[in-house]
């Protein structure tokens, strides 16, 4: 630990004592971003906690009080993976984010390319109605849709629901990418079309290898997203085999509402996903969010 | 950008491809494949193909002890005529799951549905079959049910569903072992005696407890209060279309309410109790360690307190429930909850479970679980396992009178507060505008 | 709005930033038109003409009919809207202030959820960017994004409950109270009870916009400041304020439109209550159409929802077009 990681630590601090008079001019900030971080971590912290106390425990004391008895148990994840069909929702979670993530990736990679580098007809004005589609909330989708399915029997599998998340990810999708292509090297892009490639060689060798901090940090919004629904699926996924885990455990909650160790357990476990995702994949979540951000 | 970056975006890509044609390609049977796809290609009304011979769909909002009592009458259902059952069950979002399959044109086969508001909505809009239309044998209806109880299925003079189980909810749970130690010797049979048992146990270690966040606790407190106070002949017609909410009695009944329901007797004060769940307050009485005395609500508390909430409970000891006190009635009446079953489609299955539900051998599976009251007079008290029940049985084939759960009665569409939510506000101490509640009311039957 | 804070903050949120971005206008390439162009475009156009149009449009001649099975059977003009403004309590009750109703919770939200998250995500932002472990307060704080509504609905209940041996808060508070507070159950503090919950979920996404906004401050101009006396409240206030106003109004409208949407944390932590009070605009759309199966009335409600949407709509496509010009 040298004074260097501090940008604007000046000569004359580089000393033990001149660190420890600057730390502790710094005390009211650490002690504020501590209270914060408490604030931030206590709430998920305890949902942990609880989903690894016994039943009996639960039910008289409350989670910050486990630290002293010290009794854990794995048992609240056993009954809810096995006892509670979670981990067949936890399959058919993964069986609806993952193509609602994909096809939706690939379709707005393509418009978000033909809306920044090619050229057609009323393309501006275009341009301006995906802006307003994404404004559009889900709930108008409800009605229509489900008379628009009935004949198909998509709504019996996962078709309906692909589609759907599919259909409302795209603006969002074709916003976003767009956004980012038009930043790509023009030069790039004309040399390459000078030596004769076609449309589609540019988009595939150009412009996606170069976009995949951009597309894949709508992945990740996207897998996020659509892994957290409850909305859509509630009124897409009709068969009560293929619920996702959001189902499962809003199921959960109000038939054992006094189980809260199977609660806290089908949480976590729903929560597990996301949060690896999140940490494992933060660099593109921020990148993507500061993509094409003010600069 | 750097190599790892791009290195890292790859091997996201193929993770996620990986995930997507490995099990996509095996799995999408467990929507279209397995029994479940029984999915009609047409919905209302009509030819509807029958699904794949031998399967059908129910949804119900049976989950936990409740629906391990209704496999068991399934498993039976499949032994005895070679139909699988795909069952789902929804409790939190039924309605709207029941009501999204219906507008997606992808009912399930046999819905059990919870309030006869929903089942005058769906007759009315030809979603549910005519019970006579589906080939069931009416004469062992009429043989096997009470008039009454049949009239809970019918709209318009039509029979659209049949009663699957009941619950008298007018039992009053409590502690044997917490009453004994406050001196309350004998149960209760008049309010004035309740509210001394409340008294007694106040402190000792709690009077009541109360899980108002599920509203339709406070609902079922009123109409049992209804019932006995203004007597059943208000009670039929406040809950019927000519029903008139600006009645005294209406206001009567909340204000004796409010004698028991206070900061008073309600255990962490009302406040707490309105942001409580009511299995919580189960818990509260029936949990090794007594928080309270008393809980109020219908028969199905025994299933869960002894099956879910303390597996230790010893019924008599720590365990039971007598009537909900009298107020103005001299003989015993009551009101009950109940459950009907009707068909969503008229496919052969359907037919079938329709069929086999109302035979008295379905219904002693059923009422062996303990989970039930069977409305099926084919039903001998003997057939229930534990004695809980049994007197629940015994007490609504004994009462003078009986009456369907009343807000269960009312239309569902009722714009703004329900009753349940005004009750909520009553229990805090406002003042309800029982005109606005009746405007409401009024305006939700002309909708029907 | 749906069944996650984060998804749809974030996928609005980045895009109104995308609209500040001055986009060079692009040389094309290839001809005018072509059939790749239709290969690129159509099936999206296609799948947004079909799930996002047509639905809207369908829903919006909805609102004049009363829809009984979803279906157009009975016109019945302006009857949704106008009882849904002046006879329907739950909705808006203007008959005493402060106001009651879904639509006044919503401007609840506005002011208090948007406020508080932009005043905190700066916050955490300024102090996160004067110490060493940053990145790591970033992070804590930006977790909830990633929670499922459902998830974080079981989060809050052990932090609401009303029992101290289960709820967090009362725990804390029992020393000073002697009884239980009902924080989801008590009309007068659910609806803060519920933004404080939203706020929670929400400021790591201020705080990730903000710190990069920060970051472009030049820090010699915040060094001059601090030499020249100015006290850190005065730093804040009169140079780093004014320099990040452009990414707070992005932010804002972002938070704005999500409030508009707002439905999946109240539909799990509260349902709505108790009683109705609190209702957001959303709820009421889901609550009506879909388990009270009156479509006519819900979608009068939806429509609601959008044309509270447009001024904000409004508001990207003049930002999206003018930064264009420049």
């Amino acid at each position: 630990m040298t004074a260097v990681a501090e940008p604007r630590a000046s000569a004359h601090e580089r000393t033990t004592s001149a660190r420890i008079v600057r730390f502790l001019n710094k005390t009211p900030i650490h002690i504020a971003l501590g209270i914060i971080a408490i604030i931030w971590l206590a709430p998920t912290v305890g949902l942990l906690v609880t989903s690894f106390r016994p039943r009996s425990d639960i039910q008289v004391t409350g989670w910050w009080e486990s630290f002293l008895q010290f009794r854990y148990t794995l048992a609240n994840y056993g009954e809810v993976l096995s006892g509670q069909g979670m981990l067949q929702a936890f399959i058919n979670t993964f069986l609806i984010a993952v193509p609602s993530t994909l096809i939706p990736l690939v379709l707005a990679s393509m418009a978000a390319y033909a809306f920044s580098w090619l050229h057609f007809p009323f393309r501006d004005g275009l341009f301006l109605l995906v802006v307003a589609l994404l404004m559009i909330p889900v709930q108008v989708a409800f009605i229509p849709l489900l008379k628009l399915f009935a004949p198909t029997g998509l709504l019996n599998s996962y078709g309906a629901i692909w589609l759907t998340h599919t259909a409302f990810a795209l603006p969002f999708g074709i916003f976003l990418l767009r956004n980012f292509f038009i930043t790509l090297p023009r030069d790039l892009i004309e040399a390459a079309r000078i030596d004769g490639s076609s449309t589609i060689g540019i988009f595939r060798t150009i412009v996606v290898p170069l976009s995949v901090p951009a597309i894949a940090a709508y992945g990740i919004f996207q897998f996020l997203w659509v892994w957290n629904d409850l909305l859509m699926a509630l009124v897409f996924v009709q068969n009560g085999k293929a619920w996702p885990m959001t189902k499962a455990i809003q199921n959960l909650l109000s038939q054992y509402g006094t189980e809260w160790h199977l609660l806290a357990a089908g949480a976590f476990i729903l929560m597990a996903v996301p949060l690896l995702v999140f940490f494992s994949l933060q660099r593109y979540f921020v990148q993507g969010l500061l993509a094409g951000s003010v600069k | 950008m750097s190599r790892s970056l791009r290195l890292s975006a790859f091997a996201l890509a193929a993770a996620l491809m990986a995930a997507a044609c490995g099990p996509a390609g095996t799995t999408v049977p467990p929507a279209s494949g397995g029994p479940a796809a029984s999915a009609p290609e047409s919905s209302a009304g009509g030819s509807v193909a029958p699904g794949p011979a031998g399967s059908i769909n129910v949804l119900s909002l049976w989950g936990g002890s409740e629906e391990k009592a209704f496999q068991a009458v399934l498993a039976d259902f499949t032994a005895k005529t070679g139909v699988t059952v795909n069952y789902e069950a929804d409790r939190q979002t039924y309605s709207t799951t029941l009501q999204s399959r219906i507008t997606g044109g992808n009912p399930p086969d046999i819905a059990i549905i919870p309030g006869i508001g929903f089942l005058r909505r769906f007759a009315k809009d030809g979603s549910l079959k005519k019970i006579s239309d589906l080939g069931v044998d009416t004469a062992s209806l009429t043989a096997n049910y009470p008039e009454g109880f049949l009239a809970a299925g019918t709209v318009d003079g039509e029979l659209y569903a049949i009663p699957a189980k009941y619950n008298n909810k007018g039992t009053m749970w409590y502690r044997p072992d917490v009453y004994k130690d406050a001196g309350v010797t004998t149960n209760p049979s008049t309010w004035a005696d309740y509210k001394a048992a409340l008294d007694a146990t106040k402190d000792k270690p709690g009077a009541m407890a109360l899980g108002a966040k599920d509203d339709w606790n406070l609902t079922d407190w009123f109409e049992s209060i209804y019932i006995r106070q203004a007597g059943v002949d208000a009670y039929d017609k406040l809950f019927s279309a000519d029903g008139d909410w600006t009645d005294p009695t209406v206001q009567k009944d909340v204000d004796t309410m409010l004698e028991v329901i206070n900061d008073n007797y309600v255990v962490g004060g009302i406040d707490a109790a309105v942001g409580r769940a009511w299995t919580d307050a189960i818990a509260q009485v029936f949990k090794p360690a007594p928080e309270a005395g008393t809980f109020y609500e219908g028969g199905f508390v025994g299933g869960i307190a002894t099956g879910q909430t303390n597996t230790a409970l010893v019924i008599g000891e720590t365990i039971d429930w007598y009537p909900f006190p009298k107020i103005n009635n001299t003989d015993e009446v009551t009101t009950f909850g109940g459950d009907v079953v009707g068909a969503l489609t008229d496919s052969d299955g359907a037919k079938a479970f329709l069929q086999y539900v109302i035979t008295p051998e379905a219904n002693k599976v059923w009422a062996s679980t303990g989970a039930i009251v069977s409305p099926n007079k084919g039903v001998d008290t003997s057939a229930y396992p534990n004695d809980l029940v049994k007197r629940e049985a015994e007490s609504l084939t004994s009462a003078s009178a009986i009456r369907y759960d009343g807000s269960d009665l009312l239309p569902a569409g009722i714009a703004g507060e329900g009753l349940g939510a005004l009750l909520q506000r009553a229990i805090r101490g406002d003042t309800i505008d029982w005109a606005d509640f009746q405007t409401r009311v009024k305006a939700a039957w002309d909708a029907e | 709005m749906q069944a996650d804070p984060p998804g749809g903050m974030e996928r609005v949120a980045i895009s109104s930033i995308g609209v500040a971005k001055p986009p060079a206008p692009p040389k094309q390439i290839g001809r005018r038109y072509d059939r790749t162009t239709l290969l690129f475009l159509g099936p999206p156009a296609i799948l947004m003409a079909i799930f996002l149009i047509y639905p809207t449009i369908y829903t919006i001649a909805l609102s004049f009919n009363r829809g009984r099975r979803g279906e157009f059977n009975e016109w019945v003009g302006f009857d949704h809207y106008i009882n849904l403004l002046t006879g329907d309590k739950s909705f808006l009750d203007l008959s005493h202030f402060p106001p009651e109703g879904a639509i006044w919770n919503n401007v609840l939200w506005a002011v208090f959820y948007t406020t508080l998250v932009i005043f905190l995500g700066l916050v955490v932002a300024v102090l996160a960017s004067r110490v060493r472990y940053e990145s790591i307060i970033k992070a804590v704080v930006f977790l909830p994004m990633a929670i499922a509504a459902t998830a974080l609905a079981i989060i809050w209940n052990f932090v609401y409950a009303p029992d101290s041996n289960i709820g967090l808060l009362n725990a804390i508070l029992s020393p000073v109270t002697d009884r239980g507070i009902s924080f989801l159950g008590n009309p007068s503090l659910v609806n803060a009870a519920l933004i404080a919950a939203g706020v929670w979920g929400s400021v790591g996404f201020a705080t990730v916009i903000l710190s990069a906004a920060l970051k472009s401050i030049p820090s010699e101009i915040l060094e001059a400041a601090r030499v020249d006396g100015a006290t850190e409240r005065q730093v804040f206030f009169g140079i780093i304020i004014p320099m990040v106003s452009l990414p707070i109004s992005v932010l804002a409208v972002t938070l704005l439109v999500n409030v508009v949407k707002l439905f999946d944390l109240i539909y799990v932590l509260t349902g709505g209550g108790p009683g109705v009070k609190s209702r957001v605009i959303a709820f009421t759309m889901y609550n009506d159409s879909i388990p009270g199966g009156q479509f006519g009335r819900g979608a009068a409600v939806a429509v609601i929802m959008l044309v509270l949407l447009i001024p904000i709509m409004a508001y990207n496509i003049r930002r999206f077009r003018s930064s264009r010009v420049t």
